[in-house]
Parts: structure tokens; sequence; C-alpha cells
């Protein structure tokens, strides 16, 4: 029998060509602006008028380089630690754990550099620090992919368990070995050689690590919409049975994945030590492992659309900032405007996959 | 049960111009349909004639785009399903709405009781009331994953006929999942309701069926009402047929006459083979089994009697918990899917929506998965060469694929079926493990490709045919072997034995 040559308009079920024009762009739009004007109702109550805040917020981003700079400084490791709960969704493993990761990559960053590296040139070194975070995060990847893969264990527990783990582990260096001789016994790490910085671009705090994450996001991009080996993860992703049934070694695959993606949050770890502190605290990177894995999901999960977010997340860190500054409020209520978005976000977006 | 005021009305339900339309295909198109009283209106035709769609506008999952529906005197709007329901309107899906980690009693109770408790002990009485009245055989305190198909059915009719007040009972290609003894069981069965005043909706493509039981025929196609006639009238079998099918002629499947001289090497063997199924209860036990070059053995069983377990154990998606599994000559472990594909072995599953469809994915893409040879293009694909040769491949066109930019995951059952086939036929393995071919698939399609499974045999695929059908298996197979039991019995040539036989063993074992 002859099918029908009718291919749907992105939703099923029937939607005319009129409807499907304009309502989903004004629903869109809805979606964005919901949380800002509920988070608006909630500033209200303390006396801070939420248009000047937007206002600001807008002005402090775009208005000159040093705020644009601090952003995308702040989106770093969102897109970085959002790669790294991207790859592993498309397929089909939900990996929390880049905030662990994140932290092991910093301490192994922090140990090459201040027992190797220290007398290193900077186009050696740099890149060799950059090569132990991607091995810390890709060791502590490994711990969950292995789990996984031998003890059946579920990676989204697991990873998220291991973020304790992860995070008492640098406590516990920065409180022995690693502590600095000169710092009064508070629980830092010495700083590094100013060699093992990353250069900075002028008139902002901006590091190269910016460009290192925009990258490696295309790279990520590229691997999963163009190559083989990105055909097989995504065909992992969306039915395992049919990845199967094609002859794949599913558990290799769910393995090397994890792998990557601890790799991706170690780097961002060493961006974090390199780039902006320069030493190793129990406090470094905190949450930015949470924040990418929000990232990603705002992103659906699609590692360009992932800067754009991380970019967004990024400004209302900032405007945390501005918000303690201007308002008196903390910087982390800013936080309640991230949480904002997401919920508006992904119940919009299950509306409408409906 | 039944509505007292059912001699008021001539009729049930009636239908009017129903049309439903989604986007611009219209897949309804002013239907007229009347369902009376105590008797059996079928509704029949091909995949995508419209099907479906009518009986989810019966049943009030689709709102009509034009058209009424008239019950009791007055018109009536039937959506949501719960509003279709508290009319009296109940249906017996093809996929069965049950939860299989529950009992029996407690998925009937979770569509039937009201209120806070749950009165099992009434309810159980009314079970076995129903169950004893219509000969519907389940046992209430049965989990219902250890139930077979038919059986599931036979909880999903009860669970129907206990909701109160339902009137008209609307089947979904009921015989599909049943062996020929249930199949007549389950037309006794229709009679004992048909007495009783039920109005019932059957939707087949089975012509024999239609012929024994129906009072009433609606034959559809291409979304219209092609033909409606009534028992009175007079039921022609050929007249529905081409009702059905339009001008498009029938070609008969041919099989040669097996060569009985030549003997061919053998390409699978099974020794002392004993398979666990996914709760580590044993499947089947120390059976054998081989396969023949150019071979189509046919297998025939009750479903749940091993047919998925055999089928993937011999695809290296299970392992064997004894015995030795050897192709061409060579010792092969379960578990290593990709050692089975590398040794000529294709399997085209039983269950192809849930286990090969990828959802997003284009036709083309899941053409490269164990059929079009990948063919490289730097670190990725060459699509446009795999599509320049899936749409010359004349396989794909004999059963009529749909467009390769199109997503699998939006093709109807039987589109998703042409998809699995062609990718089968296109890569002609060695060895083909294919389950069920035909379900889903309406009489031309199922013609096309029992003859095209014919020539790939022809051409020296050894198949594994399991199938639901046993006039397909005795028409396409060199030998016939059953599962019953926990056993595999056989091989019997089809030329030897008869299908009261092989049903017979289905259903009793060695014993019969």
């Amino acid at each position: 029998m002859k099918q029908p040559t009718f291919v749907p308009v992105g939703v099923s079920g029937g939607i005319g060509p009129f409807r499907s024009n304009w309502k989903p762009l004004f629903k869109q739009l809805l979606v964005w602006l919901s949380p800002f004007v509920v988070f608006g109702v909630f500033l209200l109550f303390y006396h801070v008028n939420p248009l000047r805040l937007y206002g600001s917020m807008v002005q402090s981003t775009f208005g000159d380089l040093y705020g644009l700079g601090e952003v995308l400084l702040k989106a770093t490791p969102f897109i970085l630690t959002g790669l790294a709960a991207a790859l592993p969704a498309k397929a089909g493993l939900v990996n929390v754990g880049g905030e662990g990761q994140l932290a092991i990559g910093a301490l192994f960053a922090t140990g090459s550099a201040v027992f190797l590296l220290e007398r290193f040139p900077a186009w050696l070194g740099i890149p060799i620090m950059l090569l132990a975070g991607a091995l810390g995060g890709a060791l502590w990847g490994m711990l969950i992919a292995a789990l996984k893969v031998k003890g059946r264990l579920n990676e989204t527990i697991t990873s998220v368990l291991l973020n304790y783990v992860a995070g008492y582990t640098v406590a516990f260096f920065v409180h022995g070995i690693l502590k600095d001789p000169e710092s009064f016994n508070w629980p830092y790490s010495p700083e590094i050689a100013w060699t093992l910085r990353l250069p900075i671009f002028d008139g902002t705090r901006l590091h190269v690590g910016f460009i290192i994450a925009i990258v490696l996001a295309i790279v990520v991009w590229y691997v999963l919409a163009k190559t083989r080996l990105g055909f097989r993860i995504r065909v992992l992703g969306s039915n395992r049975h049919a990845a199967e049934r094609a002859g794949m070694n599913v558990n290799r695959t769910y393995f090397w994945v994890l792998v990557a993606a601890g790799a991706l949050a170690g780097i961002a770890g060493m961006i974090e030590i390199s780039g902006i502190e320069g030493r190793l605290r129990p406090t470094t990177g905190v949450n930015y492992g949470y924040f990418g894995f929000l990232a990603a999901m705002l992103a659906w999960n699609h590692p360009l659309k992932l800067l754009g977010t991380s970019f967004l997340l990024g400004m209302i860190s900032v405007a945390g900032n501005t918000l303690e500054i201007g308002s008196g409020l903390p910087a982390s209520s800013a936080t309640i405007l991230m949480g904002l978005v997401l919920l508006f976000i992904l119940g919009g977006r299950r509306r409408a996959k409906r | 049960m039944v509505h007292p005021d059912v001699e008021s009305y001539p009729y049930l339900l009636k239908a009017q111009g129903l049309t439903k339309r989604f986007g611009s295909l219209t897949a309804n198109q002013s239907i007229q349909l009347e369902v009376k009283p105590g008797s059996i209106h079928a509704i029949l035709g091909e995949n995508g004639a419209g099907k479906s769609t009518l009986m989810k506008m019966l049943y009030g999952v689709y709102e009509p785009d034009e058209g009424e529906i008239w019950m009791d005197g007055e018109t009536v709007s039937l959506h949501p399903p719960t509003r279709a329901r508290a009319k009296g309107i109940g249906m017996v899906f093809q996929d069965f709405r049950v939860i299989p980690a529950m009992t029996v009693l407690d998925n009937i109770a979770l569509s039937v009781e009201k209120g806070w408790r749950i009165r099992r002990k009434s309810l159980r009485n009314r079970i076995v009331e129903v169950s004893s009245k219509y000969g519907l055989a389940v046992d209430p305190d049965a989990f219902v994953w250890q139930l077979d198909l038919g059986q599931r059915q036979r909880l999903e009719i009860v669970k129907v006929l206990l909701a109160p007040g339902t009137r008209i009972i609307i089947f979904d290609e009921p015989t599909s999942v049943l062996v020929p003894q249930e199949v007549e069981s389950f037309l006794q069965m229709l009679d004992l309701l048909r007495r009783d005043g039920y109005g019932i909706l059957l939707i087949t493509h089975k012509i024999n069926e239609v012929l024994a039981c129906a009072d009433q025929v609606t034959v559809l196609r291409s979304g219209r009402v092609s033909h409606q006639m009534s028992r009175e009238e007079g039921l022609d079998g050929d007249a529905l047929i081409s009702a059905m099918l339009g001008d498009k002629a029938l070609k008969p499947v041919l099989k040669p006459a097996p060569n009985s001289s030549e003997v061919r090497p053998e390409v699978l063997r099974v020794e002392n083979g004993t398979i666990r199924g996914d709760h580590g209860e044993e499947v089947l036990a120390d059976f054998q089994l081989s396969m023949r070059h150019g071979e189509i053995v046919g297998v025939a069983g009750i479903s749940g009697s091993g047919q998925r377990e055999l089928a993937e154990a011999l695809f290296g998606l299970r392992k064997l918990a004894s015995g030795t599994l050897t192709v061409h000559g060579k010792p092969l472990r379960g578990g290593d899917v990709r050692a089975f594909m590398e040794a000529g072995v294709s399997f085209v599953s039983e269950d192809p929506i849930k286990e090969s469809v990828i959802p997003g994915f284009t036709i083309l893409e899941h053409m490269v998965l164990d059929g079009i040879p990948v063919r490289n293009k730097g670190v990725g694909i060459d699509w446009r060469h795999i599509r320049s040769e899936l749409e010359n491949s004349e396989e794909a066109k004999s059963l009529a694929l749909a467009d390769a930019g199109r997503r699998a995951d939006q093709l109807s059952g039987g589109n998703v079926q042409r998809m699995v086939l062609s990718r089968a036929l296109i890569r002609k393995p060695d060895i083909l493990i294919i389950s069920y071919p035909s379900r889903g698939l309406d009489i031309g399609t199922t013609l096309t490709i029992q003859q095209r499974l014919i020539e790939l045999a022809e051409r020296g695929t050894a198949i594994l045919l399991f199938s639901e059908d046993l006039d397909e298996l005795f028409k396409l197979s060199d030998k016939l072997v059953v599962l019953a039991g926990k056993r595999l019995l056989g091989p019997y040539l089809p030329s030897e034995t008869d299908k009261a036989q092989i049903g017979a063993r289905m259903l009793k074992g060695e014993s019969a």
C-alpha cells in the first residue's frame, strides 16, 4: 500500500500550519519571561525594583568589556561541567558527578603544579597541568563507570554520592600534604607558579580557559553529530535494545563515555585553579558541577545550545553580586532565579512535547 | 449488565458522517456505522485503512472533526475515553493495558473498583462468575507476567465485562495473539456475548473470522467505507477481499518443491541447549536444533512458550544456560552479539517498536544498523551513498517502505515492520532469525514478505521463522518444530502432519 507522504509538523497529533507558526513563539517568550516576573514579585517584597535590577543586569553584562568578561568567566566552568552531563545524557546516562570530577581535576592540577611543574615554562607546564586535571576527572569518572558496568549500580546515585567523597578528598589534601606552609593554618594549597597561570585578555579577568571550553563544546558537538562514534552513542542513548541488536558493546560505550565526561569536568577544575584562583581551597568550584548540570538540562543536552544556557547562568550568577552590592540581598538569592528559569523551561518543554 | 432501555432504540450506537483529519491526511472520511444490540459488527480493512482511527473515535480517544454519534436517541460526545466508558463502551486493546507486576485480581480492581477500599472477596466472586459464564478461564491470583498473551486477553475481556454498564465492546485484532484452538473458543465466547445482548465491534483483517461470526460488515479503504453488508444480504469472501484491496491483484505465494535427494550443509546447530528466562526460570530444557543451508524452519507454539528466549539465544543476546551452539561449525558463546553478526546471523525481533526503533532517528539511519553496510566518509558516515543504495533496493521497493527521511518513531506499526524486514532482506544474511514477520501487516504486504523469504531461502539463507499463523508456517516451512511445555518438539515435515496435529502439540506437548 502506498503510504501518504505526510510529514508531521514537529508535534504529532495534527496541528494545523496556522497554529504552529506563531503560537509556539509566543509560548517560548512566555516561558523565558515568566521566571523573571515571578522573581520580580519576590524582589518587590524586599523593596527592590525588579526592572531596575534587570536593567543593571543587562547593563553590567553588555555595558563594558569587564562586565562581559565576568559573565564569560562565570560561564566557562558551566560549559565544561555541562558537557560532562550532556555527553553521557546522549548515551542515556545521567552524570551528576561533574561536581566531584571538577574537584578531583582541580586537585590533580594543583598537585602537579605544586610538586612537579614549578619550574616548567608556560608552553609546556600549562598543557601538562591541563592533562593532569583531565586525568583526575577521568579517574573519578572511571569510578562511576566501573561501578556502573561491573557492579550494575545506577550512575545517577553513585555520581552524586562520589561528589561528597571528592569534596572531602580535596579537604584531606589541603589540610595535609598540599597545605601551604605559610598559610597560618588556613586550609589551602600553596600558590602555583605564575608561569602556570592562564593568559588573560586585556581589560578583563577573562582567561583563555574560555576559549578552551568553547572549543571542547564544538568538539563534543562534532563527535556526536558527525562521527560514527557519535552515531553509536546516540543510538545507545535512544534505545539500548536497538544498540545491543546492532552488535554494539553497550558496557564499553558506557564506560568510556563516563570517563570522557569526567575528563571534561576535570579540565574545568584545572581552569579554575590556573585561570582564577591560583591555589586550591576546599571551596574551589563548589556548586559549579550542579550549575553545569542545570545548563545541560536547559540546553536539552545539545552541546552548542549549552554555550547559550551557560552564558545565561553566568549572567544570573554575576547578577547575584550586583544584587548584594545594590540591595543588600544575599548573592545566593540569584539561585532562586536560576531555579525558576529551570522550572519554567523544563515545564514548558514538557508541555510542548505532548 | 446490559442497559434496560436497549429495546427502545434499534441501535446501541449510530455514527454519521464521522471525519477525522491529521494535518493534511484524512484518516476517516464520512463514516456511517450502526452497532445493534446482540450483534457482531466487523470492521475490515488493510493497515492504514483507518480502522484504528475509527475505533479511537468511538472509544473517545479522538474527537471527530465532523459528524455525530448517537446513543439512546441523542447525540453524544465520547471524548475523552472516561466519558465513553461511562456511556457503556469498553475496548479490548491489541497491546493489553495491564500491569505485569500485579495479580489478575488487582489489575481488575484497578479499573473496576471505586472508592477507598478494594473489596477483593466480592470482586473475586464476580470474576469467577463472569469467567465461567463466558468460558474465560483466568486465575484471579496469578501475576500478569506469568500469563501468556491469550490469558492476558481474557483478563482484558473480564475487565471490560465487569466495568459497570458495559454494553458495547470493541475488540482490536483480538485473534492475532491466539492459537487456532483458542480462536475457536474466542468465537464461541463472542457468540455468548451476542446472545446476552452486547453490541460487538470486531476489528480484524482476517476474512474467515468475519465470515464465521459477523452479522454486519463494514469494509474500510483509504479512510472511507468501501463496502457494507449484513448476514441477511449474504456475506461473500471474495467481495470482501476486493472491497478491502480495491483493484490490486493478489499474487499467490509459490514455494518450489523441495529437492529431497540433495543433502545441504548444516549452518546452525544447538546441542542439549537449555535457556533461562528473565526471572531465572527454565524456559526451554535440553533441546536440539539444526538448520541447513537454504532451509526454512518454522517454529510453532502458543505465545510465551519460549519463542522470544530462543530467538534471543540464537542471536547471542542471551546465553545458553547449558549446551553448545555452533554456527558454520564454529562454537559461539552468547553475550557477544557482534560475533553472531559476523558469523552471518541476522535477527528481526518480535517487538520491533520497543527493541529496534530508535526515537528521533530516521528510517535511513536505522538502515545501517545490521542492514546496509556503513560506508565511511572521513570520521563520519556517507549518508548520501546509503540513501541511494536504499532507494535503489528492490527489497525496500517491493515492501513499499516509507520515505527514508521519515522518523521511525512516528511510523505506524505496519511501517515499522516494513522497515525492519527491508533491513533484514537487504542484508541477505546466512542465517535469519525472524519473529512474526506478518504481524500487523495487510494481506498484500504479507504475501510479498512471504514470497521474499522464500526467495531468500532459495539463495541460500537458512531461516528460522517464528509465527503465530499456522497457515503461514505450513506455506513457508521446510520443516516445523513446536515449542510446548519447556520442550522443543520435532522436527516435523509439513507434508506429513497437519494443522490440527501441530495445534494439539502446541497445547498439550508431546503426549498429543
